[in-house]
């Protein structure tokens, strides 16, 4: 049970909340909203690094509500990625219910070579993101490395194990 | 002629001593490898080359500012539209050419191109041709001054009023949306060249993947004159060729960049494509958004029909058609049925997808008109509540209305389209068959029989109407016998794989008694091959084989003055059987060819021309109309949506035949790649432009596993107006085979309200519509 504003505290806070990230990380503040990064992608055996912005386009504590977005080209011009990210808090049972909702978009040779996997890698990269931030508000480590290994291989669990 | 004479050619095939663009190697010979665009629609920012220029081997980085320098950064496109070689400040779809890497080597020049750096802007792109319509959508062409729309031309035939008053007093109208998809070619050899110029000489040779040699000599002429390469100084070589089925019409920024780069370093530039970059960058095919009509009356008498197009072209208008045709012979939509009455239009649409609409296997545009009018007549058929057959039996063209003038025009010269259908019918005991799906139906199994019954329009064409780029449609071929009787012919055409060397060696043999073994036959080289428009769309029988016969029997005239001479009788006294001419009612005083043909070179009569040589230009009268009448017979797996083509039998009509076998391998190949888009390929782009199936391992070409057992016949009636009574027959199968198929299995999924399905029907497809239907 995280109380309502730590998570706020953390869901709003670049430094915690970008870690939480498969493969991203920060590398400058441009201003209170404004933040550069890169993040590292891989897709069996395709690999892309996005450098790129990161901005709060709304941070609401009456409504507990945010939106973030990264946008992010190919650092060998081989294409991009948008994400868009809504997180919306409220309180329930003295707890928090989070609901977060991550858009991803890719152009260019990921898209193409991804295209059987870019869905599935998507959402094991949210459950990731998911699984890190609540690591997180329990104050242990997050480890947001991403190898192309164990995406494959929690990828060929999900298409053949678990549905 | 009739015989099933073994390919001359395929002993080099076989043994992989084929000789193609790839294996051609130049001392000091330079490689090009191509930086692409990983956005369908963006700004270019910056090209930062120096990484690239820091490879081993990697000799320049050529880019759009580099050759419009030299105004090279534009080129023409078959259809009079404009389209970019490299770009100076917008790429327009995704895998288009961004910029070049040249070095020594095939790997540096694709190091360079790993390390070349491209910073984009990317913008939001037009994808669907419907939304491109919309007057609020971005206008994608701002390269052309006072262009307000993505609209490229509108075209229409038919007649609209009557077409509307047929439709407004029928008793029943049918309608359906479909989609053709947009396909690719996929040949085994991708596009390349080698383009080689000679400084001193100021002389360009280009080694080169094209189906049209002369025209290609007759563009860079038109295209690079302005730098001193005009026509004679231009020698265009298209060696063996692995499959072109249209996709080797166009001509391609990479050839372009290949040539501009010889042309500035002074060295041979060979640029092959991979695998995916054929299939992502070059011409697509097909891509036609149709809703199809059809009015009729209860009984099932068709009254009319009515088709709207709407054609996405990509980022240009780069399709092959002739210069008058825009929707190339889609007109032949009103199909094998007597009727008079019909409208069909045609909006063309730029989005942000590559360029192309070729005519893949199928003479411009008639896989798509054929789908249409085949599909429509089984969902007219469905409506009246006729078996397809007999609908189809009732409403064919009769045998003794040819020719016959089609709604839209054409004349169609010959055709019996009941017979067809009776013979397809007899193979497979279509009335059993029919029995038998009644049985499985009871009992909820899902079986479909699907009928096509088409008429082709091919052998392009009359001179009158038909051009490209103002170069009329004719075609020819040149014979110089030897004096010991061995021959060479030359064409204006270029096998991809049709035989033609052994076709063409076969027609002459026919018409000149020479064994088709002692006929060489040589296409491909403009310095040595009389002038044509090259090999697509069925025309090379119809035209060059024309031009063989026409120019073979010059010669026989020829011989039959030098016989007269020889025998000491009067040329009315001669009587030919292939092989010689000898003196009616004294066959033992003859003449072989041989013996005529040395003697036209040591012992001609006074007068006449020595040596033994003819050339002709055909253009034909008309065009030839093939037909055919293919059944398939599929079980579905109600289970897994599975669909298993169970019979497949094809009766194809072209006419007189000149080699069985090598028609029956056409047709085996056509069928396979009409299999293709109807269960299996598409090119699918996302909302971004991506296209999501850019490689063999997503883009599903059917193999020797997907295809069916063929089972091919004909029957046979002779064009009316072709020397050897022949008609085209390359593309039959491709055109055929998807109604068919798809006709196949809608009839299957009929009792479920099912009337249509739109191709490549896939099991996930009829999952989705019999889920809908609440089967599931």
């Amino acid at each position: 049970m995280h109380p309502l504003a730590d998570v706020w505290a953390n869901i709003t806070n670049p430094d915690k909340i970008v870690v939480c990230v498969p493969g991203a990380s920060l590398t400058e503040m441009v201003d209170n909203d404004n933040f550069k990064g890169e993040v590292e992608l891989k897709f069996g055996p395709v690999k892309a690094k996005y450098g790129g912005n990161i901005a709060f386009l709304e941070r609401n504590a009456e409504t507990y509500s945010m939106k973030m977005k990264g946008s992010g080209t190919d650092v060998k011009g081989k294409g991009g990625a948008d994400m868009l990210l809504n997180g919306v808090l409220t309180e329930k049972d003295g707890g928090t219910e989070v609901s977060v909702t991550m858009d991803v978009t890719v152009q260019g040779m990921l898209a193409q070579f991804g295209s059987r996997l870019v869905t599935d890698a998507t959402n094991h990269v949210f459950d990731q993101f998911i699984k890190n931030f609540k690591a997180q508000l329990e104050g242990k480590e997050v480890d947001n490395s991403l190898s192309a290994g164990a995406m494959v291989g929690s990828m060929i669990k999900g298409i053949f194990g678990s549905k | 002629m009739g015989h099933s004479l073994k390919r001359k050619e395929d002993a080099r095939f076989i043994q992989g001593k084929g000789h193609y663009v790839d294996d051609v190697k130049l001392p000091g010979m330079l490689y090009m490898d191509i930086v692409r665009s990983p956005y369908a629609y963006a700004k270019i920012k910056e090209i930062d080359i120096s990484e690239a220029m820091k490879v081993p081997g990697v000799v320049a980085v050529v880019s759009g500012r580099d050759l419009e320098k030299y105004n090279l950064h534009w080129m023409p496109t078959l259809m009079s539209d404009t389209q970019m070689v490299l770009p100076t400040d917008t790429v327009m779809y995704q895998s288009q050419e961004v910029c070049a890497v040249i070095a020594t080597t095939k790997y540096a020049a694709r190091d360079g191109r790993e390390a070349v750096r491209v910073s984009y802007e990317p913008m939001k792109p037009v994808i669907d041709p419907f939304k491109a319509m919309d007057p609020a959508a971005p206008v994608l062409r701002t390269d052309k001054p006072g262009k307000k729309d993505n609209h490229i031309w509108h075209w229409a035939a038919g007649d609209k009023e009557k077409t509307e008053e047929v439709f407004s007093k029928a008793d029943i109208v049918v309608k359906e949306q479909m989609h053709i998809p947009r396909i690719h070619v996929a040949s085994i050899e991708t596009c390349g060249c080698v383009a080689d110029y000679d400084k001193v000489n100021n002389h360009l040779t280009m080694y080169m993947t094209t189906q049209a040699p002369h025209a290609i000599r007759t563009v860079i002429a038109l295209v690079a004159g302005h730098v001193g390469l005009t026509e004679e100084k231009v020698r265009v070589i298209a060696p063996d060729i692995g499959g072109g089925f249209g996709g080797k019409v166009p001509v391609y920024p990479g050839y372009v960049i290949a040539i501009a780069v010889s042309f500035l370093v002074g060295k041979p530039v060979k640029w092959v494509e991979d695998r995916s970059e054929n299939l992502q960058a070059d011409s697509f095919a097909r891509d036609y958004h149709i809703t199809a009509e059809m009015a009729g009356t209860k009984d099932g008498k068709i009254l009319g029909t009515r088709f709207k197009i709407l054609a996405d072209h990509g980022y240009t208008d780069a399709s092959a058609n002739p210069s008058k045709f825009p929707t190339g012979m889609f007109s032949i939509a009103t199909g094998s049925y007597d009727y008079d009455t019909t409208y069909m239009e045609c909006d063309a649409i730029y989005t942000n997808k590559p360029p192309g609409g070729v005519a893949y296997r199928c003479s411009f545009r008639v896989t798509e008109a054929v789908h249409a009018i085949e599909r429509i007549t089984d969902r007219f058929a469905l409506e009246v509540g006729k078996d397809p057959a007999d609908l189809r039996m009732q409403n064919f063209i009769k045998k003794e209305q040819f020719p016959w003038k089609s709604p839209t025009g054409w004349i169609y010269d010959s055709g019996d389209y009941h017979a067809g259908l009776e013979k397809a019918m007899e193979a497979l005991n279509y009335n059993d068959l029919r029995r038998e799906q009644a049985e499985k139906r009871a009992k909820g199994e899902l079986m479909g029989i699907g009928i096509s019954t088409f008429t082709e329009i091919v052998g392009a064409g009359p001179s009158k109407d038909f051009d490209i780029l103002g170069i009329k449609m004719f075609d020819s071929a040149e014979i110089r016998v030897h004096p010991t009787g061995k021959a060479i012919a030359r064409f204006g055409t270029k096998s991809q794989g049709q035989g033609h060397e052994t076709t063409y060696a076969q027609i002459i043999a026919e018409e000149l008694g020479l064994p088709a073994e002692n006929i060489a036959i040589e296409e491909g080289d403009t310095d040595t091959a009389p002038y044509g428009l090259g090999t697509y769309a069925s025309r090379s029988t119809p035209t060059a084989g024309a031009a063989a016969a026409m120019a073979a029997r010059k010669l026989r005239d020829k011989a039959r003055k030098i016989a007269a001479y020889l025998l000491e009788v009067s040329e009315d006294d001669l009587e030919w059987e292939p092989g010689k001419f000898f003196v009616k009612g004294a066959p033992e005083k003859a003449k072989t060819i041989q013996e005529i043909v040395f003697a036209a070179y040591t012992n001609h009569p006074q007068g006449m021309e020595a040596g033994f040589e003819a050339t002709h230009y055909y253009d034909p009268p008309n065009l030839t109309f093939p037909s055919g009448a293919y059944i398939c017979v599929v079980d579905l797996d109600k289970e897994t949506c599975e669909i298993k083509v169970r019979r497949f039998v094809a009766i194809d009509d072209c006419g007189n035949i000149i080699n069985p076998m090598i028609v029956q391998g056409q047709v085996h190949g056509g069928l396979t790649q009409g299999i293709a888009p109807a269960m299996y390929e598409e090119l699918i782009y996302d909302e971004q432009g991506n296209i999501l199936n850019g490689t063999f391992m997503d883009y599903l070409v059917p193999t020797a596993v997907e295809s069916p057992k063929w089972e091919t016949g004909h029957t046979v009636t002779p064009s009316p107006h072709h020397p050897i009574g022949a008609k085209g027959v390359g593309e039959s199968p491709t055109v055929g085979a998807p109604p068919a198929i798809a006709n196949a299995i809608v009839d299957a999924l009929a009792p479920y309200g099912i009337t249509h399905l739109d191709i490549p029907i896939t099991p996930y497809k009829i999952f989705k519509a019999l889920k809908e239907k609440g089967v599931f």
